[in-house]
């Protein structure tokens, strides 16, 4: 295996081309079989995987250990790190050990309260400590100290450097709008190299938000990815849109899957449709798609849409 | 079974704890020469169900009443404005209390007026006698340990 | 005021029925202006005691008093004579009381009878909030403020996360401000929205519990 510097992801988004990223859940357990299955159905069909870290803060196999499983299997990671759990010094030693690993692309984020993880069927650990020591906007200090100064949060050295290709979210249509681009600018400012934001679907806010960040000089200084969950049913668009933060769903697109006689044919056509319009906007540099555990429907949208294939690169490039 | 037999001549004393204003003239006196039968009650006039606190009412139960039954005038009939409301929400307290120590959220409860007549309060009196008959004895008069 | 509240009934009479006479401390300040262990208190408290212990079966004789104060120790010194009565102490006073009554009295086993978990403000009444988190390292100068130490769920310092609701709750409870939207929104309100823009560095949580038990001295006011 050799060793890179640079990720397949930055490498793709420095080339111009219109980057792809898909999403995949580690399983609850410690099977590297069941990583190796999802990976298996998603092989080739994006430039980079997000592997989630205790979403929803419900106990999964880690970020890190399930992106080594998929870097062995041929697939390139994002693995997430999320506030929630560690502290600056855990954070920086499991980075110092995703780097060893061979890992390279990190994304930041704040994480879901350890509350999230009592419900439905799941008890979760609603009990538990969070910890919270440092924020994402800091999280993301933290990892570019790492790279670009070989240099700890507190102020040791290590040595030598860890490269990372550093990722954050973005949420632009949560309250307050106002802020929401100015801590876009955080995110970059601190280090943020790629954004994947939060699912969208309201193709004309999205399109406002983006103006925004290009106003602020944003859209040149990070390659802005915009999420892209495939609709699966009228009731999945209608809890979402009531339920999940900064998902706004127009009335319209509920009417459409919900008189669809092919509710999935029709929610494949409309992330089509999705991805095809943020495409055109300025500033969107590719798409983040998630099928939330139905990755085996993420070949056929990502073809659909014309993206495949993905490009490959030899060592010698 | 003695437990069972102790229940068939188990005459609830009730406390009658009513506000002034929403009782009919007599009506204390009424309820006094009234006739209880299988159960007693001890009626008490307040100048408003909104001076009742939680303590007192805990107090008469601590003292042996089997059962305290606050009644007060309507919703928008206080002439002090809230005070049935908040009557009616410390009640709720102390039913939720009772439920906690197993004594039995039926020994309180809360009925409104306006203009009740002596029969009118007996026969609250007598349901919230019913509504603690399967409860028992008040604890706190037992003598002995178990 | 730091805020307690009743622990459930059911473990307070557990704890007491094998004693014959146990004094009922209260206080009369933070306690006392949270419900929670003032004299009125006291007084709800020792008639459902002696009614639930008295439903299982156990007689116990309950004294009573309510200090100024549970952290001072000329209040504390108050209850000596009524100690001496009895054989174990409840104090519905906060932790800090509890432990003082323990220190003094040190003879006796003395049990809290409330949970200490916070610092609040008495927002209106039968409404308490959370509003400090004693983190040592006071942010108020600017948050405009408001403290995202204490109310915002995840501590954040740099701005809200992207669990604000639509109304502008927090994700976790839709009844909680998210204190983000809140400061953002007294920024917008002064013309300094930008002055959020800054990214604010980690905090330095030794200052706070996390740091270690707190000792500290003030020499000035040593005898």
């Amino acid at each position: 295996m050799t060793d890179r510097t640079i990720s397949n992801l930055q490498r793709v988004i420095s080339s111009g081309e219109f980057v792809v990223t898909a999403e995949i859940g580690p399983p609850r357990g410690p099977d590297p079989e069941d990583v190796r299955k999802k990976a298996a159905l998603v092989k080739g069909i994006a430039d980079a995987y997000n592997v989630t870290d205790n979403q929803t803060a419900v106990v999964r196999m880690s970020s890190i250990a399930a992106s080594k499983i998929l870097l062995d299997a041929g697939l390139e990671p994002v693995m997430q790190m999320v506030c929630r759990d560690r502290n600056r010094i855990a954070m920086q030693s499991d980075l110092l050990g995703a780097s060893a690993l061979g890992l390279r692309n990190c994304l930041c984020l704040s994480g879901d309260h350890q509350s999230a993880g009592a419900g439905g069927k799941l008890k979760g650990h609603p009990g538990s400590k969070n910890v919270f020591d440092i924020d994402s906007i800091q999280l993301i200090s933290v990892v570019k100290g790492l790279r670009d100064e070989a240099v700890q949060q507190g102020g040791d050295s290590i040595e030598p450097a860890a490269p990372f290709f550093i990722g954050a979210a973005w949420t632009p249509l949560s309250p307050s709008e106002a802020f929401r681009v100015i801590r876009l600018a955080k995110k970059i400012e601190a280090g943020a190299d790629f954004i994947q934001t939060q699912a969208v679907y309201d193709v004309a806010a999205f399109a406002e938000s983006m103006k925004k960040a290009h106003d602020r000089g944003l859209t040149e200084r990070a390659a802005i990815l915009p999420g892209i969950i495939v609709p699966r049913s009228a009731g999945m668009l209608r809890y979402m849109n009531a339920n999940v933060p900064g998902v706004e769903v127009p009335d319209d697109l509920i009417k459409r899957m919900a008189s669809a006689s092919d509710p999935g044919a029709e929610g494949i056509k409309i992330t089509i449709e999705l991805i095809n319009a943020v495409r055109e906007m300025p500033g969107v540099k590719g798409v983040h798609l998630q099928a939330i555990e139905a990755e085996r429907l993420l070949p056929e949208v990502i073809e659909g849409a014309g993206l495949l294939p993905r490009p490959s690169y030899s060592d010698a490039d | 079974m003695s437990a069972k037999s102790n229940k068939n001549c188990f005459e609830p004393e009730v406390v009658l704890l009513y506000c002034q204003h929403c009782v009919g003239d007599g009506a204390e006196i009424a309820v006094q020469s009234q006739q209880a039968c299988g159960f007693s009650v001890r009626p008490m006039m307040m100048p408003c169900s909104s001076k009742i606190e939680v303590p007192y009412i805990l107090r008469i139960l601590e003292q042996g009443a089997d059962a305290v039954e606050l009644v007060a005038c309507p919703d928008g009939g206080c002439r002090f404005l809230v005070g049935s409301l908040r009557a009616e929400k410390r009640i709720d307290y102390i039913r939720k209390l009772l439920t906690q120590i197993n004594f039995g959220a039926e020994r309180v409860g809360i009925s409104r007026g306006p203009g009740l007549s002596g029969e009118e309060l007996l026969a609250l009196a007598a349901d919230r006698a019913e509504a603690v008959r399967n409860l028992g004895a008040n604890p706190m008069k037992k003598g002995e340990h178990r | 005021m730091i805020f307690a509240e009743w622990k459930p009934l059911e473990e307070l009479t557990d704890k007491l029925g094998g004693f014959k006479k146990v004094l009922l401390a209260g206080c009369a300040t933070c306690v006392a202006e949270c419900a929670a262990g003032g004299e009125k208190e006291v007084e709800t408290l020792a008639p459902l005691l002696r009614m639930g212990l008295k439903e299982k079966g156990f007689d116990v004789e309950i004294l009573t008093a309510t200090l100024e104060k549970q952290c001072e120790w000329e209040f504390v010194e108050e209850l000596a004579e009524l100690v001496q009565q009895v054989d174990a102490v409840l104090s519905i006073a906060c932790g800090i009381g509890v432990q003082a009554l323990a220190e003094r009295f040190d003879e006796r086993p003395v049990y809290p009878g409330v949970n200490t978990s916070a610092l609040t403000i008495r927002q209106e009444s039968g409404l308490w909030a959370s509003r400090c988190a004693a983190c040592g390292d006071c942010v108020l100068g600017e948050t405009f403020g408001l403290c995202p130490v204490a109310r915002c769920a995840k501590s954040l310092m740099n701005g809200p996360c992207g669990g604000t609701r639509a109304n502008g709750s927090c994700e976790l409870d839709e009844d909680v401000d998210c204190i983000w939207k809140l400061i953002v929104d007294r920024a917008e309100a002064r013309g300094a929205l930008e002055s959020l823009a800054e990214i604010k560095k980690p905090k330095d949580w030794s200052a706070s519990r996390h740091g270690g038990p707190k000792r500290v001295i003030r020499e000035e006011l040593r005898q």
